[in-house]
């Protein structure tokens, strides 16, 4: 059994430690003859316990900046060192296994597996880094519990709304307390209400917990709430800005 | 084949197809989106067009073989008729002569083309080199010039030219490959006890007269000179027999058509004579209609399965494209596209692919049915003690190829539209937003109410269909009024226990209500079986896929396993748990056919397991049976007892003969033969069933030798093929007649033979002869001369092998025309034949197997297209694109096991119920051998088939590009 959390993490606001580090990371789409050049020689380093917005106008490659550096997508060129080794050096199995010991994802989509309940849906990961299934469930059921959904824990994502879905795809996204958490515009299917109460349980958790967070997001008011914003336009990095207001709950 | 289905069949395509084409002419919108559908989709198009092409081969195959089978039988008529319509036979020349001279009216009848006299007599030949001997040969004196204006306006009588001029014989080809003669060469023929030799003038083809024999399959004449027979005859102090052939206006096949009036004026103007009035032509069409419709319902019967899975294939190919397109169909729904739109647009996306498929389903099963034809022509071979038996000539009619394609097309036009109408009912909103569907209070309302109504509908009428023992309602009924209760009683408890229940009490019915009622079976009918095999299928999968989490305990352990392959399994086996309906369907697929397959894998392994059982009742003590000349037949018989190795003979009088049917199922005259059996002979022989009083086998041969009144049969007495029942038992009457004189008989049956194979006639008859056997006194008092001692059982001494001893003896009595047939030999080639039918029935159905495979390759097709947001989630949470891999090949292999181990189960039940109770069984009760190996190697090849038609799309779900999933999704 491996252990479940192989990167130190620390308290809010970040710490020296550079946890991500991109260099150069160059990617284009091609379809046929034509190229579109999303990402360009892009640069980023995000340190552990870091709560980083990325923000930029549709078509500005802020998906493909989330994709590429957490190794779901391949680059041109350039390189990616999550946790000090180099994503794109690693063979796609390799890659698969570390991003499971060491990252988290949530969609705007939720994407949880269907099939699956919230606890299975939850223990997923834990289970994929070998841990034992009593204490992967007992672990979920916690997660669960952290986001206020124990009531909801043998519910198929079908019977589940919207807001509960995506707090058990946060759930699922830190069970196995990875580096990095990856998120894809994560209140974009909720209202704003629900979207607040997402917002606020990744605050704490990073505040609390330390956890280290890329988050995309086009929500201006999402943007103001994290400590470090990073603009994007036309595939490279705009601006990078630290806030110092952004982690307060509302 | 089965024209009367295509007038109802014609009419329901051209409303089903005339409502789909004025939907594709009057409403574009709904055929653009059907083209567009076609168009984008072509993958999953060509495999539902796969699908329905099996589909329409299994059904063309299956009337191909009727056509095959009835064209053969009727290939006989060519042969060994010709013109000849009528027979009459009379036992001598002299008898002839009055016979011909009562029939000069026939001449100037404007019915009638042709009246033929001619003389035979049974003979047997030797080639020139004494290497080549054929007991069974019939000696001809027949005029060859009159022979060639015989039924001359239907078309050549078979005979013409010159006759043979003295010292010459004119041989046809079968005779001609017995002795492997060519014209010129020396022959010797034993005639009356002495040896002629002649020298063949001309081979005949064996056509019309010249094929022409007294009922036989195969006839090997010699056409001898004028006067040559009579003359053999007059030296040996008796007669040749005399024949007058008569020909209808009409050609081979439609002079048929006035038979019975010909032979009722024939009948009528011999009045008074004892000569024997057949009328061969009709009952040679009549037996190859028989014959086609029964192979043809048969092979329909077991391709009927296969059609249910294509239908279903169907059905799960149409409700997946409806969930993959829900969000669509919302939308289109929403913004003022009307349900019926809706509706068109789907059942002309699949009547198209119906369509599609028409042309390559029929030369597909024009490809099936020539290859059962030919394994039948190899199969129908093992079936006759000389090997004649029945040769099968490959043919097609139109009428088939039409049924076919129409029966095709409407059970796939109609489970398109009905699909298409259920999967149009949805909520706009539920459609669009991906929420689960339910219905409305008003609709459950409604549902409840009507299917009550119809549930005590189906109950009331249960209740006769049960007491009369009515084969297809007392299944169908009950399990409809259980299954119409389902909304009702889900009112009281929850649908899974609901559901489980209601599948419960159909499969026990389904299974047991043959021990219930046990004379259900005694029906001539298919459809029976298939109702049987649809509702254990059905029923069972519904309990299986309500329960599978119970299913499943055994391997919890190895699904909660915190490892890529525990995650895979837990992922494979999860969604066939939550998409209940498709899973539901590719498993009845796979456990329909399986259980036909096993069932039929069953019934192989029971007759095989019978086999030693029915060689002991059939020998009953005797080795060989003696077929001889009737002319000397005593003393030939005599002689053979003195033969060394020769234990003892028991001789046996025969006669033919007409009997009603005991078992009532048809008011015509059945061919028979009489035996006549001495007292004392075969008392050892056992019977199945004895009538009440008479507590042994012994008694019954008692009986029967002390009362003239009283017959043993066996169990095939009357049978015309298909599944046998318990039509009649011991005390049921019937009447013989004999046909030369007219004179009849009641006869009681006093026991159903164990197995009755040694008293069917050695030479295969056109169509089935029933043995009837009595004491010898019995036949000769009701057929006097006609009841001739012309067979006889041997029993051989110990130590004697009787293959070998056979030989010997024909080739001593070669004069006597002996003919000797090992009975063990005999006996276990029929049931040999009959095994490899059985394997020829499982070849056919195993293309239901391919329809089930291509359903489950649909499904994964689907399924990954379906999953790819899921798959790309699982990639980038860190599961290997091999796992994913695994995951496809061990749902795609759990599927498939459940529904093969499930077929196998319900199909070893099955038959073990049935082997308890059937009548079908009878006669091959001797243990019930569970076929381990055969049924193990057919779920492996079904499983690694299954797993072989994932591998593709399981690939390509491990090559989904995670970040490509997802940002598609999103």
């Amino acid at each position: 059994m491996r252990e479940i959390a192989p990167y130190p993490v620390h308290s809010t606001g970040g710490t020296d430690h550079a946890l991500l580090v991109a260099r150069q990371v160059r990617k284009v789409y091609r379809t046929g003859s034509i190229e579109v050049a999303a990402l360009r020689d892009l640069d980023l380093t995000v340190h552990a316990g870091e709560l980083v917005g990325v923000m930029g106008p549709s078509g500005s490659g802020k998906t493909t900046l989330l994709n590429c550096l957490s190794g779901l997508d391949d680059i041109e060129g350039g390189s990616v060192e999550v946790g000090g080794r180099d994503l794109f050096a690693m063979s796609d199995a390799e890659r698969t296994a570390h991003r499971a010991r060491s990252m988290g994802f949530v969609f705007q989509a939720f994407n949880l597996i269907p099939v699956f309940t919230a606890a299975e849906n939850v223990e997923l990961p834990l289970l994929l880094v070998g841990t034992p299934a009593a204490k992967a469930r007992a672990r979920a059921m916690e997660m669960l519990s952290r986001v206020g959904l124990e009531h909801r824990v043998a519910h198929r994502p079908a019977q589940l709304s919207g807001g509960e879905q995506q707090r058990v795809t946060i759930a699922r996204a830190l069970v196995a307390r990875p580096a990095i958490v990856w998120a894809d515009e994560p209140t974009g299917n909720l209202d704003s209400a629900m979207a607040t109460a997402v917002m606020d349980l990744l605050c704490q958790l990073n505040r609390e917990e330390g956890q280290t967070i890329v988050l995309v997001t086009h929500d201006t008011a999402i943007g103001s709430r994290v400590p470090r914003l990073v603009r994007m336009r036309d595939g490279v990095l705009a601006e990078d800005i630290r806030q110092e207001t952004a982690l307060a709950v509302s | 084949m089965y024209p009367n289905l295509l007038a109802p069949l014609l009419l329901t395509l051209a409303v089903l197809a005339g409502g789909l084409g004025y939907a594709a002419l009057r409403h574009p919108v709904s055929r653009r989106l059907a083209a567009r559908q076609l168009a984008r989709h072509r993958g999953e198009a060509l495999l539902a067009i796969t699908g329905a092409t099996l589909g329409t081969a299994i059904i063309v195959g299956a009337l191909v073989v009727g056509d095959t089978l009835n064209f053969s039988v009727r290939q006989a008529a060519y042969r060994t008729l010709g013109p000849i319509d009528e027979r009459v036979v009379s036992t001598s020349a002299s008898a002839g002569d009055e016979v011909s001279a009562k029939l000069s009216g026939l001449r100037s009848d404007a019915r009638v083309d042709g009246v033929l006299d001619a003389h035979v007599d049974q003979a047997a030949a030797l080639d020139r080199s004494g290497r080549y001997a054929e007991p069974r040969v019939l000696a001809w004196d027949v005029d060859f010039a009159r022979a060639a204006t015989f039924g001359r306006a239907g078309g050549p009588s078979g005979l013409s030219g010159a006759g043979p001029s003295a010292g010459q014989v004119v041989i046809n080809q079968p005779l001609a490959r017995s002795l492997n003669a060519h014209a010129g060469q020396a022959i010797a023929l034993y005639l009356y006890g002495r040896t002629y030799q002649f020298r063949v003038a001309r081979v005949v083809a064996e056509r019309g007269l010249a094929g022409a024999g007294l009922g036989a399959t195969i006839n090997r004449n010699a056409f001898l000179p004028a006067g040559v027979l009579d003359s053999a005859a007059a030296a040996a102090g008796t007669q040749p027999r005399a024949v007058t052939f008569v020909s209808n206006r009409g050609g081979v096949e439609r002079g048929a058509a006035l038979t019975s009036p010909v032979a009722a004026t024939i009948r009528h103007d011999l009045l008074g004579l004892t000569a024997q009035v057949d009328s061969p032509k009709q009952d040679v069409l009549t037996s190859a209609r028989k014959t086609g419709d029964a192979l043809g319902a048969l092979f329909l019967m077991i391709g009927s399965f296969s059609v249910i899975a294509g239908a279903l294939l169907l059905v799960n190919i149409f409700v997946m494209l409806a969930e993959e397109r829900k969000s669509q169909l919302g939308m289109l729904r929403a913004i003022g596209m009307k349900r019926s739109r809706l509706v068109e647009s789907f059942s002309l996306e699949g009547s198209a692919y119906a369509l599609a498929a028409t042309v390559p389903g029929v030369l597909l099963g024009l490809g099936v049915g020539w290859a059962v034809a030919i394994l039948s022509a190899q199969i129908f071979r093992g079936w006759s003690a000389d090997g004649s038996g029945l040769a099968i000539t490959f043919a097609v009619t139109p009428t088939s190829v039409v049924n076919a394609v129409a029966l095709g097309l409407v059970i796939s036009f109609a489970t398109v539209v009905a699909t298409s109408v259920r999967i149009s009912r949805f909520n706009i909103i539920a459609a669009i937003r991906d929420l689960p569907r339910s219905a409305t209070a008003r609709t459950r309302r409604l549902t409840l109410v009507t299917s009550t109504a119809l549930a005590l509908v189906a109950t009331a009428a249960a209740v006769p269909a049960i007491a009369a023992s009515q084969a297809e309602s007392t299944l169908l009924l009950p399990a409809l009024a259980a299954v119409l209760a389902v909304p009702a009683l889900r009112r009281v408890a929850p649908a899974r226990s609901v559901l489980s229940a209601v599948a419960v009490a159909v499969l026990v019915w389904t299974m047991t209500a043959s021990v219930v009622r046990p004379h259900m079976f005694d029906n001539p009918s298919m459809a029976v079986y298939v109702i049987q095999g649809t509702l254990v299928a059905f029923s069972g999968v519904i309990l299986v896929s309500q329960n599978q989490h119970a299913v499943l305990r055994p391997v919890r352990r190895l699904i909660q396993r915190p490892t890529e392959t525990g995650l895979a399994t837990r992922l494979a086996v999860a969604y066939p748990l939550t998409k209940r309906f498709r899973t539901g369907a590719t498993l009845i697929m796979y456990t329909l056919i399986s259980l036909v397959l096993v069932l039929l894998v069953q019934i192989t392994g029971v007759i095989n397991n019978s086999v030693n059982a029915n060689v002991a009742d059939a020998t009953a003590g005797y080795s060989l049976r003696v077929d001889v000349n009737p002319l000397g037949a005593t003393r030939t018989l005599t002689d053979v007892t003195r033969t060394p190795g020769v234990a003892g003979i028991t001789s046996l009088v025969s006669a033919p003969a007409f009997a009603t049917d005991p078992g009532r199922r048809t008011t015509a005259p059945l061919p028979a033969v009489a035996v006549g059996v001495p007292a004392t002979g075969l008392t050892s022989m056992r019977f199945s069933s004895r009538l009440h009083g008479l507590n042994t086998d012994r008694a019954v041969w008692a009986l029967v030798a002390a009362d003239t009144s009283y017959v043993v049969v066996d169990q095939f007495f009357g049978a015309t093929g298909g599944p046998n029942g318990r039509y009649y038992r011991p005390g049921d009457t019937f009447t013989v007649t004999n046909p030369r004189t007219g004179a009849t008989r009641q006869k009681i049956i006093a026991g159903i033979l164990a197995n009755a194979t040694v008293f069917y006639p050695a030479s295969s008859s056109s169509g089935a002869v029933y043995p009837l056997v009595a004491n010898v006194q019995a036949v000769r008092q009701l057929f006097g001369p006609a009841a001739q001692v012309s067979a006889a059982l041997v029993r051989t001494r110990h130590g004697v092998d009787p293959q070998r001893l056979a030989p010997t003896l024909q080739a001593r009595y070669l004069s006597a025309s002996l003919v000797a047939t090992p009975i063990a030999v005999n006996v276990r080639r029929s049931f040999g034949s009959s095994t490899a039918f059985f394997r020829l029935m499982q070849g056919f159905l195993a293309l239901g197997l391919l329809v089930g495979i291509t359903g489950l390759g649909v499904v994964m097709v689907r399924a990954v297209r379906e999953r790819r947001r899921t798959i790309g989630v699982l990639r980038a949470l860190g599961f290997q694109s091999r796992s994913i891999e695994r995951s496809f090949l061990i749902e795609s292999a759990f599927i498939a096991a459940e529904g093969v181990l499930l077929g196998s189960l319900l199909g070893v039940l099955t038959t073990w119920l049935m082997y308890q109770k059937s009548a079908a069984f009878d006669g091959v009760r001797n243990g019930y051998p569970i076929q381990w190996p055969t049924i193990a190697m057919l779920a492996a090849a079904t499983l690694a088939a299954s797993v072989l038609a994932t591998t593709a799309p399981a690939k390509r779900a491990a090559k989904v590009t995670p970040a490509l999933a997802v940002r598609v999704a999103d």
